[in-house]
């Protein structure tokens, strides 16, 4: 096993072809989508949340290696931002309900963004620190 | 007249073709502009598709709601649909920092569990503040989650699934737009703290855009879009009982 892991570091893996990283794409989506069902309406977990970590388990488990998957993976990830134009066109849908209720709600929303960031920022600061200063423990990150 | 427009404009072609345009117009802007933030791809596209939108049903004499579901929706469920494998893609990225996630796994819980919290309450309070009546605080509280999971909590504790929707899109598009500037202007330096931060307050967009700042926040906001949606299921319907959003 250990013999097997230092080859494929030292050579470059091929990549899959990329109709089979599609395929497993799709099956892990597949598999995703019937799994969420199996949640109670009050506690909703969606296929995609359920599939990234259905896709994470089956990479820590080494049933799929990184390289079948990861050349798809980067291209939708670099099209994010694009996948998302049609949510903020969905807001077309709710001009009468900015209408309505309008620039407070927007400054809710707006406010709230940067306290999600700043506070869970912030909190995970806090606990790495104690980790560091009451535990000793090291904390140094390789990039 | 709507059933020329729905024979003309009632194919997906229209929407898809309407957002590529948009955003590569979106692209062009903002490369002019030497990455000028309010240029940002996404942000141009939304704003353009919208006014887009709005023109041609004031052009065409319909309701701007009624041309948004007949003319530009079957193309742009579409594009949505690729959010599903857009969002299992951040598997591979979190599977790269394993190291990180191994080593920090029980900070990583109990930041986000206690960042939740802490930001429930400031929600809570900034809703208040504003004037919000119970349905609007009910309608911001789950906002954290991703928009499948948000929507129906929300629902569920009185809120109206149309707003958080429209919370989380916002969300989203101010996180991507300003998330750079918004971690120099607070000073968050540490990289496992900005990356919880940038996927709890952006979403799947929040983690594309903590993978720009590197490999172990774009980890980070991968993993804290898997574990908000579980902490907001079980904290929210329980936090909106206890504060008296919901009766």
């Amino acid at each position: 096993m250990a013999e097997k892991n230092d080859v494929s570091q030292k050579t470059e893996a091929k990549p899959a072809p990329i109709l089979i990283q599609m395929g497993i794409f799709a099956a892990v989506l597949f598999i995703s989508s019937l799994i969420s069902p199996l949640f109670p309406v009050s506690f909703p977990v969606p296929t995609p949340v359920i599939g990234l970590v259905l896709l994470y388990l089956l990479l820590t488990l080494h049933i799929v290696k990184v390289e079948w998957v990861e050349q798809f993976a980067n291209l939708m990830i670099s099209l994010i931002a694009f996948l998302f134009v049609p949510s903020g066109i969905q807001l077309t849908a709710s001009l009468n309900i900015m209408k309505a209720q309008g620039i407070q709600l927007v400054a809710v929303i707006v406010i709230s963004t940067v306290i999600l960031l700043v506070v869970v920022s912030l909190v995970t600061t806090f606990f790495i620190k104690i980790k560091k200063d009451v535990f000793h423990s090291n904390v140094d990150i390789d990039e | 007249m709507q059933d020329t427009i729905i024979t003309y404009l009632g194919t997906p072609i229209f929407g898809i073709f309407l957002s590529i345009v948009v955003f590569l117009i979106g692209q062009w802007l903002f490369k002019i502009s030497h990455g000028f933030f309010l240029f940002q791809p996404l942000f141009v596209g939304m704003v353009l598709g919208i006014f887009v939108l709005w023109l041609m049903a004031k052009a065409f004499g319909v309701d701007v709601t009624w041309f948004y579901t007949n003319a530009y929706k079957p193309g742009g469920d579409i594009i949505f649909w690729f959010l599903n494998p857009a969002t299992i893609a951040f598997a591979v990225p979190l599977y790269k920092r394993n190291d990180i996630v191994k080593r920090f796994w029980l900070e990583i819980l109990l930041s986000l569990i206690i960042g939740v919290l802490i930001s429930l309450f400031l929600i809570y309070w900034v809703a208040k503040l504003f004037g919000l009546d119970n349905s609007g605080i009910a309608s911001m509280l789950p906002q954290a989650a991703t928009t499948a999971v948000a929507m129906p909590i929300s629902t569920a504790i009185g809120g109206n699934a149309a707003i958080t929707a429209m919370a989380c899109i916002v969300n989203a598009v101010l996180i991507y737009a300003l998330g750079g500037w918004l971690i120099k202007v607070f000073h968050l330096k540490d990289e496992i703290g900005i990356g919880l931060g940038l996927g709890t307050a952006g979403h799947t967009v929040g983690s594309a855009k903590a993978l720009q700042l590197g490999s172990i926040p774009g980890s980070m906001a991968s993993i804290s879009v898997v574990i908000i949606s579980i902490v907001i299921d079980l904290v929210v319907p329980t936090f909106a009982h206890l504060m008296g959003v919901v009766k």
